[in-house]
């Protein structure tokens, strides 16, 4: 491994001072001058039409100032599934219907408590399963799941035959013509191979994504120029959302949005809501700010998919998985069709490698909020759901569960899916051993069912992988003759810390040290290169192979700059300690101001002037701006592509049941990580942590319940809710790495940001049935009053597969 | 009309700075609203459903601050902060059992702001009557919360009368425990409440919570010497470990002589739309002697009667249990 | 004053609620102003009626010691009529007292708590609620075997004859209306507007029972729709007021000096002779012992 100065050291956060005194602002922080505020109107009922909207009262109240329909918005893109930012039917409670803007957000709510509206209740259904059911209810008018037929999006209405439900049961899955298949090898095969079979229905629930921080926006108009203050996890990339949602060209598109208060998925680009204040501010030619509700948050923030399904699972007598066979009926919300079923069997497959699996899949649209990616998507629902199973299979075998584990984790040379995709690294293995050592698996395992005084306690592991990288971005960085690397950043600032981590490739390359560096961010009128999207732990491997790009073509271009003012030929030169050196003449060097300087006065490539030919646009938009400010780094990413990327976390876990009130605590928890390099320890550690926390409430306590009469929420607030609070995590957390390079990243390094989530999710719930002596509850989240209910063996009041309690 | 939530509307709001300023300014507005910590009433105001004109927050009131040493017991203004109560020394070492549930509430930011006053006042966390649901103890004819398909894991078990909503303070069964008095000041009077008699149930007043009407303050919770330094037990089930209503509490006072129980107080919230007081488990329970046996007996007595809903079949053992522990592991602190 | 009370549902739609309790008021200063305009008729319209009813009044006695002579069988003339006259029978009396009893209760506990009266009304409401159904039905079974139906249908000239009566009795010339049997028309009229009441509290009272606990029936709020619901209280509530107007003017007129023969006669089960022979026609209420 490289010795590298910066990449692999502890930083501190970037911004951890202006988070900590309040100096950083959020989208919502921001004021104009004669800044309006909007109101949203939400719809109450599940699914309805707007039949009349009379906003002349409203109108006629002083400081109102105007009202936004759905009349108001530009064209969508077509596709009759797609979401806009108001509607005339809406499909969910809580769909934005109008937007007020007023002087202050009293009297905007105001003027909407004085708007008649006349709405028409439509059919709705809440649980999709009973969308499937012969007669059952569509969310939509135009159907229940959505099809590509000849690249165009279709939707229809599917319903199953009375055969199929009564082929399942009572409780069981109905299974019916999916519209999603795969398999691989011969399941048949598979399960007459096996020692043990496992067959069960699960239920995995939908859960809000809950950043502290509701997606407000403020803008305002300069001109044609539109600037937006905006929550999202990816600057650049928010830019073409913004443009199409309000109808403009993206170079009439200035986005600010330096801070971001969590995401977690929900806040990748451009979000629904923000062309309402946009068009609001254009309609009243004065700024407009959004400030979203904790309620709205819940409404229009986005969710996971919940899944209702059935695994079956074969295994050996030695802990080989033979066979996994899959049904997920995928719970979609309204818009948009969510991919987490097929990624949940993939996932399946590459963590335990069956040589036969199948996985059949249907998604049903729902009068329950739109879905979106949230962390690990479809890798943390298959987590929680299978890592339970596989203990059962254990249990019935006797087998202990790391050695399951040893058995089936893929090697160096993994492949995933249907397509037997390779990977660009894997050390799954390595990582599970390191974990089960710094947890002390022998040990702990071992404590698994003890009793002391009333509290039983549970041991739990679960191996979770995820996405972990993408490529071909571009990086942009200026030397500029104050001596000090000023590196573009487009991805956004979402607390991860890549906005400094990532940087860390560039300023690694030509060895400045880091207090000279400063990060250009959160703002696209500050010339930012094209970047990847701030999700699916894409950032840590693009944008580190990016900025290494960028640093590569800066040492080259200060090789040449010292070559052609000292002499020599560029190779001969080192850049080294903030100066260009010759190699075996120390005395001819030159100091980064002064190539700086040099590069100014060169012009050409080195001020950019001349720009590479694979730029992406906005990169070549935003280097032109940056002409002549100094040496110019600008490249595109064009480094060795070597199969998907994929980053794990082995998670291990003890808890402790109260066997007399079903209560839970984690006591310890470990982390284990292959992620190719550790970028930067202490964040590593803060996604390895918070991820697999998010996780704890998976599996123990996050809720998302719905009264079926009325289908209506009630987990909006953060109390009813529920995802854990530092209060219900364990001082005794741990995270330890493998800290392998990934051979296709300069610097070795992997995103590491989701995969946390499903191992903390899968080892707790894997914990707390391992406490009540593998109990099953196979559903999501493990809440106290079940594991009550197990214990005193009554029946949950529930039917297995219920969504949404 | 359209119907906007989670978004406060405009009141007016008035300071005083005493507690004859207070009563004065009930008297003067018939709708005026008594703000404590507001951690129930800005709920209620973002939702819109309860729209106060006025206002009156009494944080300013210093009477309504404080501990102080009364008959040998103490007197706790009803601005007092949980986190005060928490932290009290003498509360911590005499009438532990208060301590520890005021450190039970929510978080420690909420026990900051939260006021002993605004717990014992609080209103109930039913989903279904928050939304703004027009059910019976919003004045309407039904109970959306005791329905075939109804969402009742938190509900009731005990003393459901059309309404099935349970009291989600912590304190108030440790209050009960400790015989505490609640102290109402209604224009010129002043009354004294037991404090399970301040509580009142749905088949009384389905609308109210507690005998507070509207017009009436909170002035103080008087803790007699009577309970000081007995046997006490507190504990909370709940879904998170902070920032959780009660799944069931249990709060008891024991005071013990030779490992037999001479006299007993105890009480529970979260089974019902009131904390309970339990006595006929005390009655049962004095003369014995404290085992294992005895407690599960309290523990299986004080679940009799009870009446379940769809899915809250768990609040019985959960309760039995709890009950048997308020009995098996109550110490003096 | 407002009719009915309105709420939203949880979709924000206007939903009925019930009746508005200002129909109670209303329902009350109905039964004030009956009773005092009646008092006021009495004495401005016909004075004498007072003096009269008074000294009627004293004339009542007690007539269960008077078993008075033999019975005679049927159809017989007044002065063949026994001293006193069997007017209701143990049972009819039974039911009447437990139906009063019940009703009673049951507006004690329904509109006491809306005065401001509280207390725990709701299990005694449905409790009394029940004896009510219980004696009600078995007043229909009575009344269809035993009792003589006939006594409250109303016959072609009964609304004649009351007209008569009531010109007569604000003093004005007319011809002598005939006398009733058992009952006259506006006791029938009266028994079929506490039926109508009665029917009406009793039937939308069961069904409000799947709204509460209780140990009968599996509580189901959304048997019916929310509208039919609404109207269902509304029905329950109607009818509860009217019966509140209803026993104000009952009450009043059983104790009024000139009716107390007839108030009597609910405890005691008899008429004296004379009040028969004055008050009934034998043709279409032969006297029983």
């Amino acid at each position: 491994m490289a010795d590298f100065k910066l990449i692999g050291k502890n930083f501190g956060p970037p911004d951890l001072e202006a988070k900590i005194t309040g100096r950083a602002k959020y989208a919502e922080d921001f004021r104009a001058e004669g800044m309006l505020f909007a109101k949203l109107l939400v719809s109450p009922m599940p699914h309805c039409r707007v039949t009349r909207i009379d906003a002349s009262d409203a109108l006629a109240m002083p400081g109102v100032e105007a009202i936004l329909t759905a009349d108001d918005l530009p064209e969508g893109r077509g596709a009759p599934n797609d979401e806009r930012a108001l509607t005339m039917e809406p499909l969910y409670e809580g769909e934005p219907i109008l937007a007020v803007a007023a002087v202050d957000e009293t009297t905007a709510a105001d003027a909407i408590d004085r708007i008649g509206i006349g709405l028409e209740p439509l059919p709705f259904v809440i649980d999709p399963l009973d969308s499937l059911r012969p007669g059952g209810p569509d969310a939509r008018v135009d159907g229940n799941i959505s099809m590509r037929v000849e690249d165009q999006t279709v939707l229809e209405s599917r319903k199953w035959s009375q055969e199929v439900w009564a082929a399942a049961g009572e409780d069981g899955l109905p299974m019916g013509e999916p519209t999603r298949e795969w398999s691989i090898g011969d399941i048949d095969a598979g399960f007459a191979e096996a020692d043990v079979i496992i067959e069960e229905n699960v239920f995995h629930q939908s859960q809000t994504h809950h950043p502290l921080e509701p997606r407000s926006c403020m803008a305002y108009w300069r001109g044609r120029k539109l600037h937006i203050h905006v929550s999202t996890q990816s600057t650049a990339r928010t830019v073409a959302p913004v443009a199409r949602g309000v109808g403009i060209d993206p170079s009439d598109v200035v986005v600010v949005g330096e801070y971001c208060g969590g995401g977690f998925g929900s806040k990748i680009s451009g979000t629904v809501n923000m062309p309402i204040p946009a068009l609001l501010a254009r309609k009243t030619g004065r700024p407009v700010m959004l400030r979203v509700t904790r309620d709205e948050e819940n409404y229009f923030g986005r969710a996971r998919p919940g899944f209702q399904s059935w695994i079956k699972i074969g295994m050996r007598r030695d802990g080989r998985v033979t066979a996994i066979d899959m049904y997920i009926v995928q719970d979609n919300g309204p818009y948009g069709s969510q991919g987490d079923h097929n990624t949940a069997a993939t996932m399946a497959h590459l963590t335990y490698q069956p040589e036969n699996m199948r996985f059949r899949g249907i998604t049903i649209f729902t009068n329950t909020p739109p879905r979106g990616a949230q962390r690990g998507p479809g890798g943390v629902q298959e987590v929680a759901m299978m890592a339970p199973l596989m203990d059962k299979a254990c249990r019935e075998l006797g087998i202990d569960r790391v050695d399951h584990l040893r058995a089936n984790l893929p090697g160096h040379n993994a492949t995933m899916g249907p397509a037997q995709t390779q990977l660009s690294s894997c050390f799954v293995r390595e990582a599970l051993e390191l974990g089960a050592e710094r947890f002390e698996w022998a040990r702990k395992s071992a404590m698994s069912g003890r009793r002391e005084g009333t509290k039983v306690t549970g041991i739990g592991v679960a191996a979770s992988p995820y996405t972990a990288g993408s490529f071909g971005f571009d990086g942009l960085a200026v030397l500029r003759p104050d001596g000090k690397l000023y590196i573009h950043q487009g991805i956004g600032n979402l607390g991860t810390h890549s906005i400094a981590d990532t940087g860390k490739a560039a300023a690694e390359c030509i060895d400045i040290s880091w207090d000279q560096c400063e990060i250009i961010w959160g703002d696209t009128s500050r010339h930012l290169p094209w970047s990847s999207v701030q999700a699916g732990s894409q950032t840590t491997h693009a944008h580190t192979r990016a900025n290494w790009a960028a640093g590569l073509d800066l040492k080259r271009k200060l090789q040449q700059i010292a070559a052609m003012d000292l002499g020599g030929s560029p190779a001969e030169y080192e850049v080294t300690g903030g100066r260009v050196v010759h190699a075996s003449d120390r005395a001819r060097t030159m100091s980064f101001n002064r190539a700086a300087s040099r590069a100014i006065e060169l012009g050409g490539i080195f001020d950019g002037h001349e720009l590479p030919e694979d730029l992406n646009d906005m990169t070549v938009a935003s280097a032109t701006a940056l002409v002549g400010q100094g040496l110019m780094g600008v490249s595109r990413d064009n480094f060795e592509r070597g199969g998907r990327l994929q980053s794990w976390v082995v998670g291990f876990a003890r808890v402790e049941v109260d066997i007399e009130t079903g209560m839970v605590d984690i006591i310890e928890y470990v982390g284990a990580t292959d992620c190719g390099t550790v970028l930067n320890p202490r964040s590593l550690r803060a996604q390895v942590l918070g991820g697999s926390i998010q996780g704890f409430g998976v599996a123990r306590s996050q809720k998302w319940v719905y009264d079926p009469q009325w289908g209506v929420p009630f987990t909006k607030g953060f109390h009813m809710a529920k995802p854990p609070t530092i209060l219900d995590v364990p001082l005794d957390m741990d995270v330890v790495a493998v800290d392998e390079p990934d051979p296709f990243n300069p610097v070795g390094c992997k995103g590491i940001g989701e995969p946390p989530m499903g191992a903390g999710a899968g080892a707790i719930a894997g914990a707390i049935e391992d406490a009540l002596g593998g109990v099953g509850f196979n559903r999501t989240p493990i809440t106290t009053d079940m594991i009550m209910a197990a214990l005193e063996d009554q029946p949950q009041p529930f039917r297995g597969l219920t969504a949404h309690i | 009309m359209a119907i906007i939530r989670d978004m406060m509307a405009a009141f007016e709001l008035f300071q005083p700075a005493s507690i004859d300023e207070t009563v004065d300014l009930l008297g003067r507005f018939d709708d005026g609203w008594v703000l404590a910590g507001g951690l129930d009433s800005f709920e209620w105001f973002k939702m819109r459903h309860r729209r106060p004109r006025v206002v009156i927050d009494v944080s300013g009131v210093e009477e309504l601050k404080g501990i102080r040493d009364s008959d040998g017991g103490l007197e706790i203004g009803a601005m007092t902060t949980l986190t005060e109560i928490v932290t009290n020394e003498t509360i911590r070492q005499r009438f532990g059992v208060l301590s520890t549930a005021a450190y039970a509430v929510a978080t420690p930011q909420i026990r900051n702001q939260g006021t002993i006053g605004g717990n014992i006042s609080q209103d109930t966390r039913c989903w279904y009557y928050r939304g703004g649901w027009p059910c019976y103890r919003d004045g309407g004819n039904i109970c959306y919360a005791d329905t075939p398909t109804s969402m009742n894991r938190e509900h009731c078990i005990f003393g459901a009368s059309r309404c099935v909503a349970v009291n989600p303070s912590d304190t108030a069964p440790a209050l009960i425990a400790l015989d505490a008095k609640i102290v109402v000041r209604s224009g010129g009077s002043e009354r004294v409440f037991d404090a399970e008699d301040f509580f009142i149930g749905p088949s009384t007043d389905i609308t109210r919570m507690t005998v507070l009407k509207p017009g009436d303050l909170v002035t103080a919770v008087r803790i007699p010497a009577e309970w000081a330094d007995s046997a006490f037990y507190f504990e909370k089930a709940r879904d998170r470990q902070s920032w959780d209503f009660p799944l069931v509490n249990v709060a008891t006072a024991i005071k013990t002589s030779g490992g037999t129980i001479q006299d007993i107080r105890l009480a529970v919230n979260a089974v019902a739309p009131y904390p309970m007081r339990l006595t006929r488990v005390e009655d049962q329970l004095r003369g014995q002697p404290i085992n294992e046996d005895v407690a599960l007996a309290a523990g299986e007595m004080a679940i009799q009667g009870a009446h379940l809903l769809r899915q809250n079949a768990y609040k019985v053992p959960l309760l039995r249990n709890l009950v048997k522990r308020a009995i098996r592991d109550a110490e003096v602190q | 004053m407002d009719f009915f009370q309105y709420d939203s549902n949880p979709w924000g739609q206007e939903i009925l609620v019930r009746i508005s309790w200002d129909l109670l008021w209303a329902a009350l200063i109905f039964g004030v102003l009956f009773v005092g305009g009646h008092l006021v008729m009495r004495k401005l319209w016909f004075p004498a009626h007072g003096a009269t009813a008074e000294k009627a009044a004293a004339e009542v006695s007690p007539v269960v010691d008077d078993p008075g002579t033999p019975v005679a069988e049927t159809g017989v003339a007044s002065d063949a009529a026994p001293a006193s006259v069997k007017r209701h029978s143990l049972g009819s009396r039974l039911f009447h007292w437990t139906m009063s009893a019940a009703m009673f209760v049951l507006l004690i506990t329904a509109f006491f708590p809306l005065l401001g009266i509280q207390f725990p009304w709701l299990t005694i409401h449905w409790v009394a609620g029940l004896i009510l159904i219980a004696s009600i039905l078995f007043h229909i079974v009575h009344a269809t075997f035993v009792m003589d139906l006939k006594a409250v249908w109303i016959g072609p000239g009964d609304a004649r004859d009351m007209w008569r009566r009531f010109w007569r009795s604000i003093g004005r010339e007319g011809s002598e209306p005939a006398l009733p049997g058992k009952y006259p028309l506006e006791n029938k009229l009266y028994h079929h507007a506490v039926a109508v009441a009665g029917f009406g509290v009793m039937i939308t009272g069961v069904l409000m029972m799947f709204r509460i606990d209780t140990p009968l029936f599996a509580r189901d709020p959304y048997m019916f729709g929310e509208q039919t619901w609404g109207w269902v209280y509304v029905v329950h509530g109607l009818s509860a007021v009217g019966l509140v107007a209803l026993i104000i003017t009952h009450v009043y007129f059983a104790i009024l000096p000139e009716k107390r023969w007839l108030t009597w006669s609910m405890i005691h089960g008899r008429i004296s002779r004379e009040k028969y022979a004055e008050h009934h026609d034998p043709e279409r209420w032969a006297a029983r012992d």
